[in-house]
């Protein structure tokens, strides 16, 4: 089988498998709905609550568990290669810190802005995003030849720790209420009630994703060794840069949409590497499809296990990932 | 069984003394209780968050909740602290020195009253205290005879979400304060099943469980009509709530509308207000 | 025969303001060359390959590659004409031989082009050209070293492509450094098949005195950055030079049948604060 087939199938099957979980999501739930009178036009809008709930409800909330379970899932795989680390994370280098930080701050400075019907902790979020990513970046590319990926993950590891410290910090400050708002929101949330942020992060990611789709051969070698893939015709500084850059701008856009959800980013990518090897060609595909369907489908379990309660998604993603990880620990070592 | 504790506790807790001269009040609500009980004087001390009655902005300030300042505390030299249930550590610092604390814990509606009967006992003051439990009780019972009979609306009672859009909604659920305020204030709380202070609710929930009425507490002190506009804009996406279709989202801002002490009967009634208009 | 690779008087440091490793070095690869390059430790061999191969551009001096300069080449133009064979190959994830080997193959793709018929084909001369074709859906990692090597050796010769005779340049760093003696022993005979069968123009960078004296036809002498000596093996292969590049007193024993040169390292000369020498190994700089 020649190599374009083989990852022509693998995909496709990762496709109608994400396609499957996203079509079959928004029709479970807690309540039971009519799919029939969801989709009766004749009905006022006004008074279709079959409608409302899975127009409002829950498709929105499914399409925003996609888009950023395929974000974090492929923005792992770019980030594992990169620092030809397969335990890196999207959230590794800061990115998802500096968003919190951001979060915490519109949350207790009672920021109620809002930009094209994008309020102000998704705003502030991403702000914060950027602004990690930008100080990961200058540090890393101080030495002269190009992003040293040791700086790069000392220096994330580092704004990690003193974002949280800052962040630990604001919430001493904040009021109770405000504190407990703000560590809520760290433990995600895809109800988004809205078509709005879901198309606000969509152009960051896209853009990312066409830097992503760009480099998935040049991710293959990057894991080799960066020596080794200058040797073979990669323009080892560009690279490194394209990765990061996008990488960490579909994390902050995925994380100002859905929270810093967790795990997503390294169970996915290791288990698309168990099903079909470590081709980025298809890994990276794979992962942001399988990811989509993965988010979707914890977020399905957190809206109706502990019906009428909701347990919050990074919650369910951590319950699930946390054992894995160490398994995976334990399995490497 | 909270009497039987309390009781239990002021047994153990009171060595029959004369009453404490030098109050530490680190709960801003037991404060205004304290006031209402006319304990008032006594009070040398309160929380950085104590600002109710007015007479407390001018008494020094020894901490909050998380970050009470112990050094300060016992330099002042009180002869009671009233402590919330989890400063354990403060209360175990205060055992050391032979300080006695009150330790009170947020409770039901009627917490309140029992709260002011046996703070009344421990500062001498067991008469005003019964008048003033009185009070409260009877403003409460006349908003409960006044909404008696009318039809209950089902409400929902939110309390926070992330602001400009319908995330991260909480609501009081079926037990606790606020539920005890909605039920006085005549309304039926559509979350009365989960046993909770509060519970997190999806836009599902609601649409599902139709409120006739949301009510939403604001900590605003005043809101103009473009702000409250703004504050209930994103409910509009609900239009198929009865409470949205109808126009019944309510917002009740202003302070002190949800603390559990002698201004209570305002916030009911204010509720009750917005319910039974 | 002309120069294909040619480094003109070239020097390096890593970092503004740090030292040169490399000094005013001139080597020149005709086409067809076999060359070892011998030095101690920190000599600057390392370096010196990455200066040939482009991945790094000399602070000084020029490098140029038949007669235009390398700097002027893509770096992808570069890589199709010299490849490198690194040290040691650790990889982050469990790729397969085969993926190693088409890996290789990476200058010759467009951004969106996936390995085609002619590509494997030519993947698959390499791996029977190392005599690893029985190896090529195997993990890279459950490889033994030697095989590990000619696997990273096979990627090598895939990427200088069509049946390796376009002018191109293998660089070696220390291929046999972690190898036993029978996997070293065999690499060296697929080396000198390569170069002689297949006319691949190679520099292999090594601390193996003998296997530099056996399999290349001329060497190139490095201490402290600089050339100590360059020129056929065996004329720069003698006592004397290899006490001026290691400070060790060694035997040279040219076989009169065969021509074959040994090297018996004999005693250490300058006791300092070096380690002793023989059969020692480490990372050069």
């Amino acid at each position: 089988m020649s190599i374009r087939r083989r990852i022509a199938i693998v995909v496709s099957a990762f496709a109608a498998f994400a396609i499957a979980v996203m079509i079959w999501a928004p029709t479970v739930g807690t309540t039971s709905i009519s799919l029939a009178r969801a989709f009766d036009r004749s009905i006022p809008w006004h008074d279709n609550v079959d409608a409302q709930i899975f127009f409002v409800a829950r498709l929105p909330r499914v399409l925003a568990g996609g888009l950023v379970g395929a974000t974090l899932a492929a923005a792992g795989v770019v980030l594992q290669a990169l620092l030809r680390n397969p335990l890196a994370t999207p959230f590794t280098l800061g990115v998802s810190a500096g968003a919190s930080l951001g979060a915490m701050l519109a949350v207790t400075m009672r920021l109620e802005l809002s930009v094209l019907g994008i309020t102000s902790i998704p705003l502030a979020s991403f702000a914060g995003s950027l602004l990690a990513t930008a100080i990961v970046y200058a540090l890393a590319s101080s030495q002269r030849r190009g992003l040293s990926t040791n700086v790069l993950l000392l220096a994330g590891v580092t704004l990690n720790a003193f974002f949280s410290a800052l962040i630990l910090f604001v919430q001493y400050l904040a009021d109770f209420a405000e504190a407990l708002r703000a560590i809520r929101w760290m433990m995600g949330g895809l109800d988004v009630a809205s078509y709005f942020p879901i198309v606000a992060a969509l152009p960051f990611i896209v853009i990312s994703f066409a830097a992503f789709a760009m480099m998935t051969r040049t991710l293959n070698l990057l894991s080799v060794g960066a020596e080794a893939a200058a040797s073979r015709g990669v323009e080892i500084v560009k690279a490194q840069r394209l990765a990061f850059v996008s990488a960490s701008l579909a994390t902050g856009a995925a994380v100002s949409l859905g929270g810093p959800i967790g795990f997503i980013g390294i169970i996915v990518p290791h288990l698309v590497r168990l099903m079909v090897g470590a081709d980025h060609r298809i890994v990276l595909p794979a992962s942001a499809l399988f990811g989509a369907a993965f988010l979707v489908l914890c977020d399905l379990a957190a809206r109706t296990l502990m019906s009428p309660l909701e347990i919050p998604v990074g919650v369910v993603t951590a319950l699930i990932g946390g054992p894995f990880f160490l398994w995976l620990l334990v399995k490497r070592s | 069984m909270k009497k039987l504790l309390l009781t239990l506790l002021l047994t153990v807790a009171v060595s029959a003394q004369a009453p404490p001269r030098r109050i530490i009040s680190l709960v801003p609500n037991v404060t205004e209780i304290l006031f209402a009980i006319g304990a008032g004087p006594q009070v040398v001390a309160v929380s950085n968050y104590d600002v109710e009655p007015p007479e407390v902005r001018s008494l020094p300030t020894v901490g909050a909740l998380v970050d009470p300042d112990t050094e300060k505390i016992i330099s002042l030299r009180p002869d009671l602290v009233i402590t919330y249930g989890s400063q354990t550590e403060l209360q175990a610092q205060l055992k050391r020195v032979s300080i006695p604390f009150f330790d009170y814990r947020h409770g039901g509606l009627d917490h309140i009253m029992v709260t002011m009967r046996a703070l009344g006992e421990r500062t001498g003051h067991v008469d005003q205290a019964d008048k003033a439990a009185r009070t409260l009780q009877a403003g409460i019972d006349a908003v409960k005879t006044r909404v008696a009979g009318k039809p209950r609306p089902r409400t929902l009672l939110v309390f926070g979400r992330e602001p400009g859009s319908l995330r991260n909604i909480y609501a009081s659920a079926g037990r606790g304060f606020l539920h005890d305020m909605l039920i006085a204030a005549g309304g039926e709380d559509v979350l009365n099943d989960i046993e909770k202070e509060s519970a997190q609710v999806s836009t599902e929930m609601i649409l599902a469980r139709k409120p006739d009425v949301i009510l939403e507490l604001n900590a605003a002190n005043r809101l103009n009509d473009a702000d409250l506009k703004a504050v209930v804009d994103p409910w509009m996406t609900l239009s198929s709530v009865p409470a949205v279709r109808n126009k019944r989202v309510i917002v009740l801002n202003g302070p002190g509308l949800t603390v559990p002490g002698p201004r209570v009967v305002d916030g009911i009634e204010k509720m009750a207000k917005a319910l039974h208009p | 025969m002309r120069d294909l690779l040619w480094a003109d008087n070239v020097s390096f440091r890593y970092a503004a303001g740090a030292p040169l490793v490399v000094e005013g070095v001139t080597v020149r690869l005709a086409d067809g060359a076999l060359a070892g390059i011998l030095g101690p430790n920190g000599s600057g061999k390392t370096t010196l390959l990455r200066l040939l191969s482009g991945t790094r551009r000399p602070t000084s001096g020029r490098v140029l590659i038949g007669d235009r300069p390398l700097d002027q080449l893509s770096r992808r133009d570069a890589a199709r004409q010299i490849a490198v064979v690194p040290q040691e190959t650790e990889l982050a994830f469990e790729y397969r031989a085969i993926e190693i080997v088409l890996m290789g193959r990476h200058p010759h793709l467009g951004v969106f082009t996936v390995e085609g018929p002619d590509d494997i084909r030519i993947a698959q001369e390499a791996l029977a050209a190392t005599g690893t074709s029985h190896l090529s859906d195997r993990f890279f990692h459950e490889l033994s070293g030697g095989e590990k090597q000619r696997i990273v050796i096979a990627a090598a010769l895939a990427q200088l492509g069509h049946s390796f005779s376009a002018p191109s340049v293998a660089l070696l760093d220390e291929p046999t450094a972690s190898l036993d003696l029978g996997y070293q022993l065999e690499i060296s005979s697929l080396l000198t098949r390569l170069n002689q069968d297949h006319g691949v123009t190679m520099a292999i960078s090594t601390h193996d005195l003998n296997m530099a004296a056996s399999i290349c036809r001329e060497l190139i002498l490095m201490r402290d950055g600089r050339v100590l000596a360059a020129g056929p093996t065996s004329e720069v292969l003698t006592p004397d030079n290899v006490r001026r590049l290691y400070d060790v007193e060694a035997d040279v024993h040219v076989n009169d049948e065969t021509g074959h040169i040994t090297v018996l390292p004999v005693r250490r000369i300058d006791s300092g604060s070096r380690l002793p020498a023989p059969g020692s190994r480490g990372n050069p700089a």
